[in-house]
């Protein structure tokens, strides 16, 4: 089925908001219950459109972003599920089931975008330290551009050049490069853990890391508490640095003796 | 190279730096200033990557108030260069954070109090978010609104996005203003005791990153070491003329002439073989005569199996979340003792994630 030009560039800038939108901005407009419909809207088929984005929206419902985990992508499967059957009159399960390998290479580009994103930061550092509010800005805008380019691109080359390119893309991707990049990129919130205790460690810190650690361990393995994990373990630290805050002020006086031996060394 | 020199030493100058220079509190931020940042808070994500994740779109969305209360252009420029640390928050919660952290700028708290602080915020806020948005609002909403779009009906997506934006954007305005607020009330109190309120607020800070390495640290090696092989006794049935049955009682001896039982029904002492099946069912070697002259026969075969052991399961059994303790612990010494800089951090995960991949299948992968 042939497609006009205004058809495919209106198709190449809902995928560009939906790219950025799935992060920032509103946050629901790339749900492929909306998505669905406008891609429906553009290529002159809303009942359709309506009917995908719906079954591909209850299928997502139990594959959301959680504690930043990366689901499979909605943007481009829902996209891609949308347009499939319209140009091709696909069912909608069968249109939903065929983008799953889109979906999944959406998943590859997010994995690459945020690994590449990383070294980025440097610049933003030393906009930072130039007291640059425009540089900062300007980082910001420009990789919302380019999340939304290498989305946009993708599904109009697969619009245009229909569904077997994707499975033949995917195929093409070497396991041990998407493994790689993936391992990497789940690594290198490790650097900026590391850089923060730089900042924050002192000696007399060090028991409450590993604390943290042991008991955020033992939470994290009582599968009743998957949800309200971390608000429990921020409430022990919580107790901990509260106490802490307590003997060092208002029982300062019953522990007055002890303090004057060597409590000037308790602050940091 | 020079100026490469140059623009490292600017980003280091800061560091060891615990105040800003001008200590006068600022004005407080008029409401179009939060309402802006509050707007700005929607793009939080906008740069979100591994290393930092949104610690850029962090600073973006509070640079209206910094650029209002640090007039100092050094002082701004010291803010900012911390607000670029590590920084991550649910995205529909991050006002309330960043309206205690603007109150604490404001009143010139000095720095790690404020990044202690700013830590702490990250700990509670990703699981109320998380219970209330993905495992709440949007299961709800959109299975009803998705429910509404297949039955053809226009108004199912646009529901959903009405009720979506109004939970979200009341939040976010909401709680903008309620914990500036809240962080001005407080800190008039907290500032009388600043010493011992920086310590506890840098405790809370460490536990949390502790927290974060278990719960945000994914990272585990799948390597199984090949150690030989076990024999096993797998039963298998056959009918058989009851003459015959005999036969099966010892397939295999050894070749030295040992009366070591391999495979049949018997051991050496006459004693019957036992296994378990894969359902975990006890199972014995005998024979039942079927009445006609035929037997059914349970007999034993050996079969090799090759034995392995699994380095993630015994790393488990000495503490779960090794690895990801191991690599903040390296990456730790390297940027405290050893001056790398971030990006060199970046380069060497990024060269062990690829190398541990196997490139080009040179090697299996290591990452589980």
């Amino acid at each position: 089925m042939e497609y006009s030009i205004l058809q495919v560039v209106l198709v190449f800038i809902v995928t560009f908001i939906a790219a950025i939108d799935q992060f920032s901005f509103l946050e629901s407009l790339y749900q492929p219950l909306v998505t669905g419909m406008v891609i429906g809207l553009i290529l002159g088929d809303v009942q359709t459109g309506l009917i995908v984005g719906g079954t591909y929206q209850l299928m997502t419902i139990g594959n959301m972003p959680i504690g930043g985990a990366q689901p499979p992508n909605a943007v481009i499967g829902g996209i891609m599920a949308a347009i499939l059957a319209i140009t091709l009159h696909l069912d909608a399960n069968v249109a939903v089931a065929t983008a799953i390998p889109f979906s999944l290479l959406g998943q590859y580009g997010v994995t690459l975008i945020f690994t590449l994103m990383s070294p980025l930061m440097s610049k933003c550092d030393q906009y930072a330290a130039e007291a640059n509010p425009k540089g900062i800005e300007h980082i910001n805008y420009l990789s919302m551009c380019l999340l939304g380019l290498i989305f946009g691109t993708v599904v109009t080359l697969f619009f245009i050049g229909g569904q077997s390119v994707g499975q033949t893309v995917v195929n093409a991707i070497p396991d041990w490069l998407n493994n790689g990049l993936s391992a990497a990129g789940g690594m290198m919130r490790f650097v900026g853990f590391a850089i923060l205790l730089k900042f924050m460690m002192n000696k007399d810190m060090w028991g409450f890391y590993f604390l943290g650690f042991a008991l955020a361990i033992v939470v994290s393995n009582i599968s009743a508490l998957a949800t309200p994990g971390l608000l429990i373990l921020a409430l022990i630290g919580f107790g901990f640095a509260y106490w802490d805050y307590q003997q060092n002020t208002e029982l300062g006086g019953a522990t007055a003796a002890s303090m004057n031996d060597g409590g000037e060394e308790d602050g940091i | 190279m020079a100026s490469k020199e140059t623009e490292a030493q600017k980003v280091n100058r800061f560091e060891g730096v615990t105040q800003y220079q001008d200590l006068t509190p600022a004005p407080d931020l008029d409401q179009k200033t939060l309402n802006q940042m509050a707007w700005r808070s929607c793009f939080l994500q906008a740069s979100f990557n591994y290393e930092r994740m949104q610690s850029a779109g962090w600073l973006y969305s509070i640079l209206p108030g910094l650029e209002k209360i640090h007039t100092n252009k050094d002082d701004l420029a010291l803010s900012m260069t911390h607000n670029m640390e590590f920084f991550n928050i649910h995205p529909f919660l991050v006002t309330f954070a960043m309206g205690i952290i603007l109150s604490m700028e404001q009143k010139k708290v000095d720095i790690p109090t404020i990044r202690a602080v700013r830590v702490s915020l990250m700990g509670p806020l990703g699981g109320i978010g998380d219970a209330l948005f993905w495992m709440t609002l949007v299961p709800i909403t959109a299975g009803i609104c998705s429910n509404m779009a297949i039955s053809g009906n226009i108004f199912g997506p646009i529901l959903f996005l009405v009720i979506f934006n109004a939970v979200q954007f009341a939040l976010r305005f909401g709680l903008m203003n309620w914990s500036y607020k809240m962080g001005m009330n407080a800190l008039d109190y907290l500032m009388e005791h600043m010493k011992a309120f920086t310590r506890a607020a840098s405790i809370l800070g460490v536990f949390v990153v502790g927290c974060l390495t278990v719960t945000m640290g994914g990272t585990q090696i799948n390597v199984q070491i090949p150690n030989g092989t076990t024999e096993a006794y797998v039963a298998k049935t056959a009918v058989v003329p009851t003459n015959d049955v005999k036969k099966f009682e010892v397939i295999k001896k050894s070749d030295d002439g040992k009366d070591t039982t391999l495979s049949g029904m018997v051991d050496k002492d006459g004693n019957a073989l036992t296994t378990t099946d894969s359902d975990g069912n006890a199972v014995t070697a005998g024979s039942t005569d079927l009445g006609n002259g035929m037997s059914e026969v349970t007999y034993m075969e050996t079969q090799e199996t090759p034995v392995t052991i699994d380095l993630a399961s015994i790393l488990d059994s000495i503490c779960p979340k090794l690895v990801p303790l191991a690599i903040v612990m390296l990456l730790y010494y390297l940027f405290a003792k050893k001056n790398f800089t971030p990006m060199k951090g970046i380069v060497l995960v990024l060269i062990i994630g690829i190398v541990g991949a196997g490139p080009f299948g040179l090697w299996p992968s290591i990452w589980g």
